[in-house]
């Protein structure tokens, strides 16, 4: 029974709710952002998680061996732009309004990119937790011999 | 089964457990996840009761009875929670037992001669 591999899966959470985090951060800066790279206002992002296999974790799987069906990971799949069309404001001295005067902000709503924030946060620390506890579990195995 | 042999079995299997504990919390947020863990007096019983030497692998079953989300995840943070204090002590208990019998083995060896 391998304790490094159960840091492992502690450790691919950490990961992902981090860039979950990450990516919510950058949803409430740009929350008011009306011109991008591609042009048009900024759009939110949203993250997708998927289970993964521990063994076929990224740059993983040297301390944890074989691959483990049961030990179940997670990580951000994908980061999909959410389609919700943008809002209109009625702005007409705005450099991007157009010919009616309307601007298009982005449709993002800071008080739920907070709770998602704060939904993250919690899983994050959660995690930590649970990688104290493997740790302590390690650090107890080193002592039956001493 | 000897008795370290036993305790061996029980470290085990709080090692796996633990391993099934983290993967829940890890997929707390991940939708359609499905809690996940072992009977573990039923799987000390098993293991108790094998033939061979290998230790069988511990049947994994989906835990029926947790609220579902919306997102078809039902995994519990308190029970999760529990479970893991739970497991630590577990094998800190078996860990400390373990050290023991190590202890009488030398104490036989250290004063036989």
């Amino acid at each position: 029974m391998n304790l490094f591999g159960v840091l492992e899966i502690s450790g691919s959470a950490l990961t992902a709710e981090r860039q979950r985090a990450e990516v919510l951060a950058s949803n409430l800066a740009n929350a008011q952002t009306t011109r991008t790279p591609k042009g048009g206002p900024y759009q939110r992002q949203l993250v997708v998680f998927e289970t993964v296999q521990a063994g076929n974790m990224r740059f993983a799987g040297v301390l944890s061996g074989v691959s483990d069906r049961y030990a179940q990971g997670v990580e951000v799949k994908r980061v999909v732009p959410d389609p919700t069309p943008p809002v209109q404001r009625y702005e007409p001295a705005h450099p991007d309004a157009d010919s009616q005067g309307y601007v298009a902000y982005p449709a993002i709503n800071p008080i739920e990119e907070m709770v998602n924030l704060m939904g993250a946060a919690r899983s994050y620390e959660l995690n930590v937790a649970a990688v104290q506890a493997t740790k302590n579990m390690i650090s107890q195995s080193l002592e039956i011999l001493s | 089964m000897s008795r370290m042999e036993e305790l061996c079995e029980y470290l085990d299997l709080a090692a796996f457990r633990q391993k099934l504990i983290a993967s829940n919390l890890a997929n707390v947020d991940t939708p359609g996840y499905r809690t996940r863990d072992i009977n573990f007096q039923g799987e000390m019983r098993r293991a108790e009761d094998r033939l061979g030497p290998e230790a069988p692998t511990p049947r994994v079953f989906e835990v029926p009875g947790l609220i579902e989300r919306p997102d078809g995840n039902n995994v519990n943070l308190d029970r999760e929670s529990l479970l893991l204090a739970r497991t630590q002590l577990q094998f800190r208990l078996g860990v400390e037992l373990l050290r023991q019998e190590f202890q009488r083995i030398s104490t036989a060896v250290k004063e036989g001669s």
